[in-house]
């Protein structure tokens, strides 16, 4: 299938989204997570200010929706031992205390909105899957962890 | 007076069965461009979503199962296997159920569209039906034995799904849109198409 001719400030947006904000993230997860939070819950459309005073509200919205998918995408190719230290550098890159995360994320399993719209469900299905097992991976290693022993 | 009542008898028996042909859905004839269009999405759906080797190789590859095996749990390799497990049947299900619409679809429209010869409709039925046993064997080695119970036998049934869904898409070919080369070759220095 032939992939959709992009409108070029579309195509510049997405660019500059990637070399100025994507880069400094810790890896696919945490841009994933950072792109869903560019999505206005209501519309589904997104928002970046930065980004629509240097292009277009629609270009940027455009341009984040494509990174979005993106994103998705290199996660579910990963493996899971892959997506496991993804996940471990996102919980540290959060400062949260990992009990703390680990509680949260498999309570609320914040990652089932982080999606972008229109992914295959399989495809969820599949990333919601391996990070609910690479959870479990984590939550085993944290509690195998000794707690530091105290100063005499 | 006889004739003229056969002859009457006889346009009254033309006029109903006029009548009959008229009531038949001409869509049901010709094919209606929704069920083209929905027969083309499904063919997408399995090309592009459920047959890629990728996801066949993440689903049913054993890489995932060593790493869990090296973590030393037994109640986190149980997690792993059930949820590959639930994916591999809902993967397996998804293809079922699209390899037969494409099947009723095939069946029922598109060789009104083809000029398929009698060869390759012998070959693709055989394919089908072949494929429709295979999944069904498939589904019930993953119920049985769990998602590691066939990975080559899987992986051959995407490939059979995949050569047929590449039959069946030459034969929608013409709802492909195709850009002519000398049109896509006369683009403007910033890009924009004629």
């Amino acid at each position: 299938m032939a992939a959709k001719a992009k409108r070029p400030d579309v195509l510049a947006a997405s660019e500059d989204l990637r070399k100025r904000t994507l880069t400094h993230t810790s890896g696919s997860l945490d841009c994933m997570i950072y792109l869903a939070s560019m999505r206005d819950y209501n519309t589904g459309l997104y928002v970046h200010q930065g980004l629509a005073a240097r292009f277009s509200p629609e270009a940027a919205s455009e341009a984040l929706a494509d990174c979005h998918r993106e994103c998705f995408q290199e996660l579910t190719s990963l493996e899971l031992k892959d997506l496991t230290e993804q996940l471990d550098l996102y919980m540290r890159s959060t400062g949260s205390a990992p009990h703390d995360f680990l509680r949260a994320w498999r309570d609320l399993e914040p990652y089932r909105v982080a999606v972008p719209v229109g992914t295959d469900s399989l495809m969820a299905q599949f990333l919601f899957s391996n990070l609910k097992i690479a959870l479990a991976i984590l939550e085993h290693q944290t509690l195998r962890v000794p707690e530091p022993a105290p100063v005499a | 007076m006889m004739q003229l009542v056969i002859f009457l008898a006889l346009a009254v028996g033309l006029l109903v069965l006029l009548l009959m042909a008229m009531r038949r859905q001409p869509s049901h004839a010709a094919g209606s461009a929704g069920e083209l269009v929905t027969a083309k999405k499904t063919l997408e759906s399995l090309q592009l979503g459920l047959l890629p080797a990728e996801l066949v190789d993440q689903i049913f590859g054993e890489r995932d199962l060593t790493y869990v095996g090296t973590i030393g749990s037994n109640e986190i390799r149980s997690l792993f296997l059930s949820e590959r497990k639930r994916l591999a049947l809902t993967w397996i299900r998804r293809v079922r159920e699209q390899v037969r619409a494409l099947k009723d679809f095939h069946v029922s429209r598109s060789r009104m569209f083809t000029q398929m010869s009698r060869w390759r409709e012998l070959s693709l039925a055989f394919d089908f039906a072949g494929l429709e046993g295979r999944c069904r064997v498939l589904q019930l080695l993953l119920l049985w034995r769990g998602p590691y119970a066939a990975p080559g036998f899987a992986r051959r049934t995407a490939a059979t799904a995949g050569r047929v869904c590449s039959t069946l898409d030459q034969s929608l070919a013409f709802l492909t849109p195709s850009i002519p080369v000398s049109l896509a070759s006369e683009s403007d220095a910033d890009g924009s198409m004629v």
